[in-house]
């Protein structure tokens, strides 16, 4: 009986996540609520349905959902459907499958390493060419960490390049399940204060910052980022505190740093998921932010760390 | 320059030594592409300048035909050239450095009332040209007006379309552009062929003078025994005739030169016209001696094949490789500097867009543009040994098309495993500007194609791309290219529908010859109410492709003899291998390779319906066919679950490298390639089938009724051989790599015609160093996999939606339409839509 991994989405061409082209693996759970995140439906272990009911045909044209459901958890409005009353939902998802319009989705299935790869193969020539691979991700993937490292030894015998995106807030033999069978890690700082770590993402800083040091004495490769927030982490203070970090804990095994600038994606998946947005109120000028985000560009390389901005970014832009 | 709002639409930029230095270069963030002033200048002169119609060829080519009534018709159509080259108004503009157009100004169409007055004269009196929605073109004067009225009496009944006309019945015209439209031979019913490319190697290594000595050695040859003598002798004479007059034009021009240069007060100037009166005088009888004159040559002998037919698509071959030992020679002797070599070319390529033609409003509605359009200029690629040839002037080919930014030369880079590093860095990078071109074709399917149509190996390494995507011989071969628009989900219609179109009913024209009588358009070959296995339905299908294939293909025949009987082409005859040799004119079957090449389109369409029929029917059996078949006569009203269903993640969709489906494509693509492949044509060739739509997918769709893949009637087929989008959304959504392994799945080297994949990046999934490596990579990964061809639309939805807003601000933007480029202000607004509703491919 093979294991199974709960997987949010399957990403085929990613460039973001890892050099070359990608195919990206999305796993579903994770224990950070970090306020801007933009794959809220990555948050939970549980499979979920989401609602698009922009996509809803109308009660009169078709209606199967509601003689599909037997727990009357679905609320209508104006004749289309508009969410989903969790309490009463036993995500049996009779509703997905009889909706003929894609305005009910599941969030997530249960996958076989097999059934990944058999995606993952397809693409195959893709990565060959440009030194691509396979990056997973989530939510948190190493919250699955034996199924993760399943797959990437998968695809390391396939001779694919792997990759791990994760935050790191876990236990240390989580990472070190996964690691023979990586190439390259990609993790990320959200906060150098712990208490206003644990504000904005639900959870202190102390073991993420432990598995960072731990991993740098391993010899793996890095791609370390930081989100930047405006107002959040963006300051001088914290700035200085993240490359001190850097340099002294870090043992040089940052091959890059990557500045993530904030954007407000993934606000029609809360809605869809009947989840409020952490970053509602968030008002800041793109412009004066943009600056910004090169200010401290500029000072990471200043400290001598090679940064960029964005996944892609050329230096210095 | 207000028009010149470029900036907003480039990335070009160099990163490698290489590229930032190859040749002369170019960066981003001004609107003054090129280097030179010179061809900056040009190309501003000639966007500025208004489209006309120009009646001086109308004039001299019915003068001509009243004076020859008696000859024979290849002498006849000889004559005809040398008055229109003997009266020609000259025209020599600011700046040029090229002499010739094609008896008519720059940007202004000539008549060719040889193929058809019909059209013409029907539409300047009921649907004006200059009333068109697009493509306008304005008469100079009501003088002119009228004149052209004039003169269309004189050819009523003697064009080759009237030949044609009493040749086709009802049978054959039921399901063509005058029936239901389910095929379109409209290009060569009412104009010229074109298609093709001429020797140039021949003309700059033996000049006119060596073409007319081979015309009279032809003619001293034949001898009487030989039952087709007179036509021999006619052919010959003919030749002759023409290729005189093509000396006596140059001449003409070098006077003209000439006679400009002693007025004028500028040194430099005077220099320089005094430099292309000295080129003509050289090229007027004798062979190039220079990259200047070779240019020159090569622009007299083009123009002229456009002045003798206005057939389109007149394809340049491989440049980089008949050019290439005429640069050589210059450079190696310290005669010429790169600088003004890649200056020459700049001005050729913007000169390459001043030929332009009206075309029938039919014609217009699915396919737009007023260029002559669909000259393919083809680079890169391999020898006849298999050698890759990339030369300094493939590079610098590339660098003229990306500082020119025109509407033509259709540039195309052929590609195979060992294409260098630089040029494909180089074609990315023009890639990537987002002007539209370069497109990129596959050698080793390619080659394969070549080799179906009966070419050798060597042969068939040295092809080059006619038009859209049509591979050919260069000066071997006369493929009729682009010879009919197929619309494959009519003949689906006909599947679905017991023989008959969905709309069946009195509102038809044909209602009271066809289903008044309880006759079918097409034969019963079933319908949804009846079909018992999925089998019969793909049976269905073979049998109506058939039947619709032998309509089109014997109309093709009617339509290839009837210019041969009318519009030989003495002219051209001779750029092609054979026809001098055997005494027999190009249009007669004279060059090597004679093929006809249609078509198809909607095959995607067809394939996510096909695709519909066998999960919702025969797998799910969650639907009938008779609730299918009610809901497309509904247009989908009433219906609106079986249209979400269709058009949503439920149902299986070609373009996701999804089996199901793909395998429903392949079926479609091998059942068209399969009824068209191998017919033989009158020129003793085959039929070669395509699957390319241009942007004729938009204007078939709008008179198509509902199809099963969830399009509403009205709205675009699928187009290409890309996947269906209807108005509920793109139905490829895996993204990229997965639309590329669908469409790699078929055996592109079927369709000995060409195939055509168009991808639309946003400009921010491929910018900088590694968009422009994971482009390189995609292309590289995505030809491995042994499909044709693909093109890139570099430009984002916001760039194209402010098009249409102020398209006075967008005049310049070029879009590339399936295989052809275009002015994105100039597109109809449905295409337009069209186009920024295409899936947007995201990295």
């Amino acid at each position: 009986m093979s294991e199974l991994g709960t997987v949010f989405d399957i990403q085929r061409f990613t460039i973001s996540d890892g050099p070359g082209m990608r195919t990206e693996i999305f796993m579903k759970g994770c224990p950070l609520r970090c306020r801007w995140c933009s794959n809220p439906e990555g948050l939970s272990q549980r499979i979920q349905p989401g609602i698009y009911s922009a996509k809803c045909i109308s009660r009169k044209n078709c209606g199967d959902c509601l003689a599909a459901c037997e727990h009357d958890a679905l609320i209508f409005s104006r004749g289309r459907i508009r969410s989903i009353d969790r309490g009463k939902c036993t995500d049996c998802f009779r509703c997905i499958e009889e909706c003929p319009s894609d305005a009910i989705r599941k969030w997530g299935s249960r996958m076989t390493v097999e059934e990944c790869m058999e995606v993952i193969r397809r693409d195959k020539g893709f990565y060959e060419r440009s030194g691509g691979g396979v990056t997973v991700s989530g939510g948190e993937p190493l919250m699955q960490s034996r199924f993760v490292a399943s797959l990437l030894r998968a695809c390391r015998e396939e001779g694919i390049h792997t990759c791990c995106d994760t935050a790191l807030s876990t236990d240390w033999e989580d990472v070190e399940r996964i690691l023979p069978h990586t190439d390259l890690i990609i993790s990320d700082i959200k906060h150098m204060d712990s208490a206003a770590h644990k504000e904005n993402t639900g959870v202190s800083n102390e073991r993420i910052l432990d598995n960072l040091r731990r991993l740098s004495r391993t010899g793996s490769t890095i791609i370390l980022r930081i989100p930047l927030i405006p107002g959040v982490n963006d300051d001088d203070h914290n700035i200085e505190k993240t490359a001190d970090f850097i340099l002294r804990d870090m043992n040089g095994r940052v091959q890059l740093l990557q500045l993530l600038s904030f954007m407000r994606l993934g606000v029609e998946k809360y809605r869809s998921l009947g989840m409020d947005y952490g970053m509602e109120g968030l008002k800041f000028n793109r412009r004066s932010f943009q600056k910004r985000v090169r200010e401290i560009s500029g000072y990471f390389r200043e400290r001598g760390i090679e940064c960029r901005i964005g996944t892609t970014g050329e230096e210095g832009k | 320059m207000g028009h010149m709002n470029s900036d907003l639409h480039t990335m070009a930029k160099g990163y490698d030594e290489f590229d930032r230095n190859y040749s002369i270069g170019y960066e981003s963030g001004h609107s003054d592409w090129s280097p030179f002033p010179r061809v900056n200048s040009l190309r501003r002169t000639f966007l500025e300048r208004e489209y006309y119609i120009d009646v001086e060829r109308f004039r001299n080519v019915t003068a001509a035909y009243q004076e020859n009534e008696d000859a024979p018709t290849v002498i006849r159509c000889a004559r005809a050239f040398e008055k229109i080259l003997m009266n020609a108004t000259l025209h020599i503009y600011d700046d040029d450095l090229i002499l010739g157009e094609i008896a008519a100004p720059a940007k202004a169409s000539p008549q060719y009332p040889e193929f058809s007055v019909n059209w013409m004269l029907y539409e300047v009196m009921n649907e004006p040209f200059e009333e068109r929605e697009h493509d306008q073109c304005y008469f100079r004067s009501e003088e002119d007006r009228q004149e052209f009225i004039d003169l269309c009496g004189y050819w009523r009944g003697k064009g080759v379309d009237d030949l044609i006309n009493t040749e086709l019945d009802d049978e054959q015209t039921k399901g063509s552009q005058t029936g239901r439209k389910i095929f379109q031979t409209n290009l060569y019913h009412y104009g010229g062929v074109g298609h093709f490319a001429m020797d140039y190697a021949k003309i700059l290594r033996i000049g006119y003078d060596g073409m007319i000595a081979e015309a009279k050695a032809g003619l001293a040859r034949i001898d009487k025994h030989d039952p087709d003598f007179a036509s021999k002798r006619d052919f010959y004479k003919a030749v002759i005739i023409c290729h005189e007059a093509a000396k006596k034009y140059i001449l003409r021009y070098a006077r003209l030169a000439e006679e400009t240069a002693s007025c004028e007060t500028d040194p430099i100037r005077k220099e320089e016209l005094l430099q292309m009166a000295s080129n003509s005088r050289q090229v007027a009888g004798g062979p190039a001696k220079s990259f200047w004159q070779a240019l020159q040559l090569f622009n007299y002998a083009t123009t002229m094949t456009l002045i003798e037919s206005n057939g389109h698509s007149v394809s340049y071959g491989r440049m980089d490789r008949w050019l290439y030992p005429y640069y050589e020679a210059d450079i190696r002797e310290g005669r010429i500097s790169k600088e003004f070599a890649q200056e020459l070319l700049e001005v050729t390529v913007v000169k390459m867009n001043n030929p332009t033609k009206v075309r029938d409003g039919g014609t217009v509605r699915v396919r737009q543009g007023r260029g002559f359009g669909g000259e393919c200029l083809t680079i890169g690629g391999v020898d006849e040994d298999g050698k890759d040839i990339t030369n300094d002037l493939t590079m610098m080919i590339l660098d003229a098309s990306v500082h020119t930014r025109m509407m033509c030369p259709w540039l195309l880079v052929r590609m195979h495993e060992n294409t260098p590093y630089e040029l494909k860095v180089k074609t990315v990078e023009c890639i990537r500007a987002g002007y539209g071109h370069p497109k990129i074709f596959n050698d080793a399917p390619t080659i394969k194609a070549m080799m179906r149509k009966g070419c050798s190996l060597e042969e068939a390494r040295d092809y080059a791309v006619i038009g859209c995507v049509e591979p050919a011989l260069p000066g071997r071969e006369n493929g009729w290219h682009d010879a009919a628009y197929i619309n494959t989900v009519k003949f689906f219609e006909m599947v679905l529908n017991g023989g008959r179109c969905l709309d069946c009913g009195p509102h038809c024209a044909r209602w009271d010859r066809c289903g008044a009588l309880g006759e079918h358009l097409g034969p019963d070959t079933g319908s949804l109410d009846t079909y018992q296995s999925f089998d019969e339905v793909l049976e269905s299908v073979d049998k109506q492709f058939a039947y619709w294939s032998d309509q089109m293909c014997s109309t093709l025949n009617i339509i290839d003899k009837a210019h041969r009987a009318r519009k030989p082409l003495p002219y051209a005859s001779a750029f092609f291998e054979g026809c001098l040799e055997k005494g027999i004119d190009l249009t007669a079957g004279g060059t090597k390779y004679n093929g006809i090449g249609p078509q198809a389109s909607g095959l995607a369409t067809c394939a996510d319906s096909l695709a519909v029929i066998r999960q919702l029917v025969f797998d799910e059996k969650k639907y009938t066919g008779a609730e299918l078949l009610a809901a497309l006569k509904d247009n989908w009203i009433g219906h609106e679950k079986l249209y979400a269903l269709v058009n949503g993640s439920k149902t299986h969709h070609y373009g996701n490298d999804d089996d199901y489906a793909d395998d429903m494509f392949r079926f479609m693509f091998e059942c068209y390639c399969r009824n068209l492949s191998g017919r033989p044509t009158p020129r003793g060739g085959q039929f070669t089938p395509g699957v390319y739509s241009v942007s004729a997918n938009v204007g078939m769709g709008l008179n198509t009724n509902a199809s099963l893949d969830g399009r509403r009637a009205g709205e675009a087929i699928s187009d290409n051989i890309g996947p269906v989008h209807t108005d509920a959304g793109p139905h490829d959504t895996k993204g990229p790599t997965a639309l590329a392994n669908s469409v790699a799945k078929v055996d592109h080297s079927l369709a000995t015609n060409g195939t055509l994949l168009n991808v639309k990046f946003p400009e921010d999934a491929v910018a900088g160093k590694i968009g422009r490596d994971n482009l390189i990579s995609f292309i590289d990964a995505y030809l491995s996999k042994d499909p044709m061809h693909i093109q890139f639309n570099i430009m984002s939805s916001a760039t194209m939606r402010a098009a249409q807003k102020k398209p006075e601000d967008y005049k310049d933007m070029l879009v590339r339409v399936a295989g052809y480029s275009a002015y994105f202000v100039e597109l109809g607004k449905e295409l337009q839509n069209d186009l920024i509703q295409r899936t947007e491919l995201r990295f």
